[in-house]
């Protein structure tokens, strides 16, 4: 059918915003602003992932840190004991995690709803745990330094521009990632799932197996996500992947939206230097993330993003009436499938 | 006769409840089946037991002489029974498009020749190709209704149940929806419906199964069990 033009042209604004900050540098941008910027990439590329499993499959992980964290100890892990470097890391911490989010998921996806989102949690604070009594080995509550350098054809990357770069490249590779599989079949049999799951089981879809494989997806993407953090920071601790990194990255992907692919680019923007931006103090940063996620639950259900648009069309409906029934029948052919 | 799926003493019960006790039935390979009874009889309770919605307390059931009591709802999809519901027949957010295409593409591999293996083939026998790319939640209800047959057909089945196909359809569409049925057979599909519209039972069925408080009381030829004075009792309350 006619599809074959729309699935590309969703991909357009997340390019556009990824060429728009990939100019940030040039304006010169001061060390503090910079690393945010990293730290929100870093954000955004484990956001990718759980707007995977949020937005298509419908399902909530309120543990997502722990899979950042065990992609970012493996980085460390695999540095100090056998010298695999920066590159070979990434694709690793993404293996591990997403074997970690199968031993998470296949307990934890015999439930549903609520009680899914308790099993995540339950996992995330266990990952802590494990992490503090881990002895010399995880370097218990003290956590790791990572003891290699990142490298780009043997030159040594110790500045930020570099870095945010190649964070940008990943952010658009995560983003580009997760088009692709919004836009395959798979995507569409997570949307179905998300619908109607008795339907879905009556057409021969397995239920489970999807969920936990959608899990899996968004575990891949926080591994690699966790590899990028532990480079970027040095070093890492048990702190960084418990509750409030999750929450704060299920807040992100909820303010954000999950379903259009700016989405997970403005939550992680938005959330990263909202509180700079206001010039609030951590405390106080907590309370406003809070008052958002409400006002988004309450007032954009859909997210930033998708809200932005429907008042756009509101706003500007009329005038653009024809052009809108047109879009609207090519909107209508895939309305999650992000623009 | 050659009974393809046989039912031996299901019972299901939901807490004190009784919805099915004790039922005993078979569907002949090729046969349109009806069963009817009041509302709260156990009608969709046994659709559902049969495709592993619910699990029943007792009893069995055996398509093609296998054991599928204890399979889950994909597999018993995948052994060949397809099924369409009351409420919810499509996927809302798809367009009747990818509504069919997602059906298609899990459908169980099976060497028989069947001609609904396409979603265009599906839409035209449906008549919904016109209708392809607008998005299920939009769809008049008796279009709905047909998305839900063709998914149903994609898949492939050797068994169709269709759970109150005609509920919410005018005589015009349910005079459609009648043709497309009547054509199952002859393409290898049996077919086990359940509805109240008596008028409909009698175009499709040549047997019919009356239930009544999770019991069978009828089975036997249409019009025989339509004339059985403890079916007229159960639906007109003995007034007749």
């Amino acid at each position: 059918m006619n599809n074959t033009l729309s699935p590309f042209r969703s991909l357009v604004p997340a390019l556009v915003a990824l060429a728009l900050l990939a100019l940030v540098p040039a304006l010169g941008p001061s060390n503090r602003l910079l690393s945010l910027a990293i730290s929100a990439g870093i954000n955004v590329v484990a956001l990718y992932g759980l707007s995977v499993l949020f937005g298509q499959t419908g399902i909530l992980s309120m543990g997502h840190a722990a899979l950042v964290g065990v992609g970012a100890y493996a980085a460390a892990l695999l540095a100090r004991d056998t010298g695999v470097g920066f590159w070979l890391a990434l694709p690793l911490g993404g293996i591990f995690a997403g074997i970690a989010a199968v031993v998470i998921g296949v307990p934890s996806l015999r439930v549903s709803g609520h009680h899914f989102v308790i099993m995540t949690f339950a996992f995330g604070q266990l990952l802590t745990i494990v992490l503090t009594n881990g002895g010399d080995y995880t370097g218990a509550a003290t956590g790791l330094d990572l003891q290699l350098p990142v490298s780009v054809f043997g030159t040594p990357v110790d500045d930020l521009m570099p870095y945010y770069y190649i964070v940008l490249a990943f952010v658009a590779l995560s983003a580009v990632a997760s088009w692709a599989i919004i836009n395959s079949p798979y995507g569409r049999t997570l949307r179905a799932i998300r619908e109607n799951e008795k339907l879905s089981a009556s057409l021969g879809i397995n239920i489970g197996r999807h969920k936990i494989g959608a899990f899996v997806v968004s575990g891949v993407f926080a591994g690699v996500s966790g590899v990028l953090l532990a480079y970027f920071l040095r070093h890492i601790s048990p702190g960084q992947f418990a509750s409030f990194p999750s929450i704060y990255l299920a807040l992100m992907v909820m303010i954000g939206g999950a379903r259009l692919l700016l989405g997970p680019l403005a939550g992680g923007i938005l959330v990263s230097f909202l509180p700079e931006v206001l010039n609030l103090d951590p405390v106080e940063s907590r309370i406003l993330y809070g008052v958002c996620l409400i006002a988004v639950i309450l007032v954009l259900p859909n997210g930033l993003i998708a809200g932005l648009l429907e008042g756009w069309q509101k706003l500007f409906g009329n005038a653009a009436q024809k052009r809108a029934d047109n879009a609207s029948a090519n909107a209508k052919h895939a309305p999650e499938a992000g623009r | 006769m050659n009974a393809i799926l046989e039912i031996k003493g299901l019972k299901k019960q939901f807490g004190g409840l009784t919805a099915l006790s004790g039922v005993d039935l078979s569907i002949e390979e090729g046969e349109i089946l009806g069963i009817v009874g009041p509302n709260g009889s156990g009608k969709t309770t046994l659709f559902n037991v049969i495709t592993g919605v619910h699990k029943p307390t007792e009893g069995r059931v055996s398509w093609r002489g296998r054991d599928i009591t204890s399979l889950a709802a994909h597999e018993i999809s995948g052994a060949g029974i397809g099924y369409t519901f009351q409420q919810a027949m499509a996927f809302p957010g798809l367009s009747v498009w990818e509504n069919v295409q997602t059906a298609c593409e899990h459908a169980h591999r099976s060497d028989r020749s069947y001609p609904w293996t396409t979603p265009a083939a599906l839409l035209d026998f449906v008549g919904l190709t016109t209708l392809a790319n607008e998005r299920a939640g939009v769809l008049p209800f008796g279009s709905l209704r047909l998305l839900g047959i063709a998914l149903a057909l994609a898949t492939r089945p050797s068994l169709i149940l269709l759970d109150e196909p005609a509920a919410g359809l005018n005589d015009k569409e349910t005079a459609t929806l009648v043709g497309l049925v009547q054509q199952f057979p002859a393409h290898g599909i049996s077919v086990c419906v359940i509805d109240h519209d008596m008028k409909l039972m009698q175009m499709l069925c040549k047997r019919l199964i009356v239930l009544d408080f999770g019991s069978k009381i009828a089975d036997g030829p249409t019009q025989a069990v339509l004339a059985d004075p403890k079916v007229l009792e159960v639906y007109l309350g003995g007034a007749l």
